[in-house]
């Protein structure tokens, strides 16, 4: 088995989870990432187990809280995080660039 | 002035009696973690709104026994106007805008927040090294790490800074610093404690507990923080019960289980030892403990590996760059805007993590890998009720070896995983687990066991905590008594 992953295969984990990585850190995650998913193949060494599955551990019976009217924030308030709002919006770069879309 | 020495009982009767103020026990808290400074335990501190808050307690009766007492907040627990980073460089300036369910709880009980303590980035981490603001160091040895991801939290109590602190336990994050610091902290049982605004890692994981000196503290402020919430759909609705109501009371007739696994060859002999006088202990007072097996114990990593890499990946989409975050300036379109803001902000951990999760849940992977941890997750899970079908508690060691230096490598990306290996069954299960201090290695550092306890039995677990701690009688604080 090899050491480490292929650039191409970091590129498209990163692509993925929407991360640009520098040169550097491509040449770290080869390795390591491949570290990991060495350790999660192991899940298929684990036999003997029923087809139930658990999602999250709670016994209680669960139900949605009533479709009411609650307390809101205040618009101003939210935008105080966001790094770019002008008015009552926030914000975004160019979504569609007119080149693309004609 | 030294009351944050005294027991949660003292200072209850001085703030009643009005012997003391709350704001002398605010400043106190301060002094020691000013003096305490190099062990970078908090993020944020809440100067001067503790302060002032302390000075409006003056006009309030005393009406509860947490009433006027400092603590301090995990820096992954919201809080209205007060900074939380998550310990990231993407959330430095995030300053939310509502309290956390269980900030309001904290605050209802008019205790007073102290400040924001440090851990792993995202809570991803097993010493605290992973942080944006750099690493907290144990107050046993400066040189060496506090565990994590809450590691400040952990430290600061160790320290006697003050008596409380609030930790979150993905895999292990509150009983593992615990117990390389020497102090009592609870993982409680899935539902227990409302998750809503503890910022989401591995959402089916999650749970958030106290960390105090000791026990009888330890119960109180679980007393304070659990209940079902309209805002959490798995907060769980139980009767209102009195987790201090089994302290004192005999644990002759108890049957213990130890499982094999976690004393096997991971676990190193010195804290093997210790975790074995300590059943001795158990076993003269009329405790029954047995060796049992617990069937997939040694897989529950792998199963962590995939889940909690895979719900993180899915949690923190969330940080865009838009909404809130960091801000990067320049950029050409909102793709661009998305990589920028997630590259620069994100610590190496938490992108490993994130990529191999994206990985794990895209496309057919998510059968082969995702489905396939949920299955055995959920036959772990009837292993351990098979278990407690026949003994009330399981006990074991709670690490595997006592802390390490600060400077050892983080290189290793299974490191992080591989220190959380006996603590990590327990979230997998959703049950209930408590570190508390047995014993010290050869240099004196602390060594801590592990008590787990059926689905919302804390107070048993309590129960048999209060015992040990009461039979070691163990001098906690590091350096000698202050």
């Amino acid at each position: 088995m090899k050491e480490k992953l292929t650039r191409e295969q970091i590129l498209h984990v990163a692509d993925l989870a929407r991360i640009k990585l520098t040169e550097e850190e491509i040449e770290k995650y080869q390795v390591q990432l491949k570290k990991l998913l060495e350790d999660v193949e192991k899940i298929n060494e684990v036999k003997g187990y029923d087809d139930d599955i658990l999602i999250a551990c709670w016994d209680e019976n669960t139900h949605l809280r009533k479709d009411e009217e609650g307390q809101m924030l205040e618009p101003k308030e939210v935008l105080e995080n966001a790094p770019r709002h002008a008015g009552n919006y926030i914000e975004v770069p160019v979504v569609i660039a007119e080149s693309e879309g004609a | 002035m030294k009351y944050l020495d005294k027991s949660i009982n003292e200072l209850h009767e001085l703030l009643k009696t009005k012997k003391i103020k709350p704001i002398d026990l605010v400043e106190e808290a301060f002094e020691n973690i000013e003096k305490n400074k190099e062990l970078n335990a908090y993020i944020t501190l809440n100067k001067e709104e503790a302060i002032k808050e302390a000075k409006a307690l003056e006009n309030l009766e005393v009406d509860n026994i947490l009433f006027g007492l400092p603590i301090a907040l995990k820096d992954n627990i919201i809080t209205k106007g007060l900074r939380t980073t998550c310990a990231s460089h993407i959330l430095e300036n995030f300053v939310p805008i509502y309290d956390a369910t269980i900030t309001e709880k904290i605050k209802q009980k008019h205790m007073i927040i102290i400040g924001k303590t440090n851990m792993d980035e995202f809570a991803m981490g097993s010493s605290s090294r992973t942080s944006y603001f750099g690493a907290p160091r144990n107050p046993w040895n400066k040189d060496k790490i506090c565990g994590g991801s809450s590691g400040g939290s952990a430290a600061t109590i160790a320290a006697r800074d003050l008596l409380f602190a609030i930790g979150s336990d993905t895999g292990g994050s509150i009983r593992q610093p615990a117990s390389y610091t020497g102090i009592v902290g609870m993982k409680p049982t899935y539902g227990r404690v409302s998750r809503y605004g503890l910022v989401a890692f591995a959402s089916s994981l999650d749970q958030m507990g106290p960390m105090t000196k000791n026990v009888y503290e330890n119960a109180i402020l679980l007393n304070a923080i659990v209940g079902k919430d309209e805002k959490d759909l798995t907060s769980a609705e139980k009767e209102k019960e009195d987790f201090t109501r089994l302290i004192g009371k005999e644990v002759k007739g108890m049957k213990i289980a130890v499982p094999n696994f976690l004393m096997g060859d991971i676990t190193s002999d010195e804290i093997k030892k210790k975790i074995k006088e300590t059943i001795q202990i158990l076993e003269k007072n009329g405790v029954t403990v047995d060796y049992v097996d617990v069937k997939y114990l040694e897989h529950a990593m792998t199963m962590y590996q995939i889940i909690a890499m895979g719900e993180a990946s899915s949690n923190l989409a969330r940080y865009d760059g838009i909404r809130y975050g960091l801000k990067i300036e320049d950029v050409k379109n909102i793709e661009e805007l998305y990589l920028e803001t997630r590259g620069q902000g994100f610590g190496e951990e938490v992108k490993r993590r994130i990529m191999v999760g994206s990985y794990l849940l895209s496309g057919e992977n998510a059968k082969v890998y995702y489905d396939k941890a949920l299955s055995i997750r959920d036959d772990m899970r009837k292993e351990f009720k098979k278990v407690f079908e026949d003994y009330d508690l399981i006990i074991g060691p709670t690490t595997v070896s006592t802390a390490y230096d600060l400077d050892d490598p983080m290189d290793d990306p299974r490191k992080s995983f591989m220190d959380d290996v006996l603590v990590i069954p327990v979230n997998m299960a959703g049950l209930p687990g408590m570190n508390i201090p047995v014993g010290f290695d050869k240099n004196h550092m602390p060594i801590g066991m592990q008590i787990i306890g059926n689905s919302f039995e804390e107070a048993k677990m309590y129960q048999l905590g209060s015992f040990i701690e009461k039979e070691l009688n163990l001098d906690l604080t590091p350096g000698g008594e202050k």
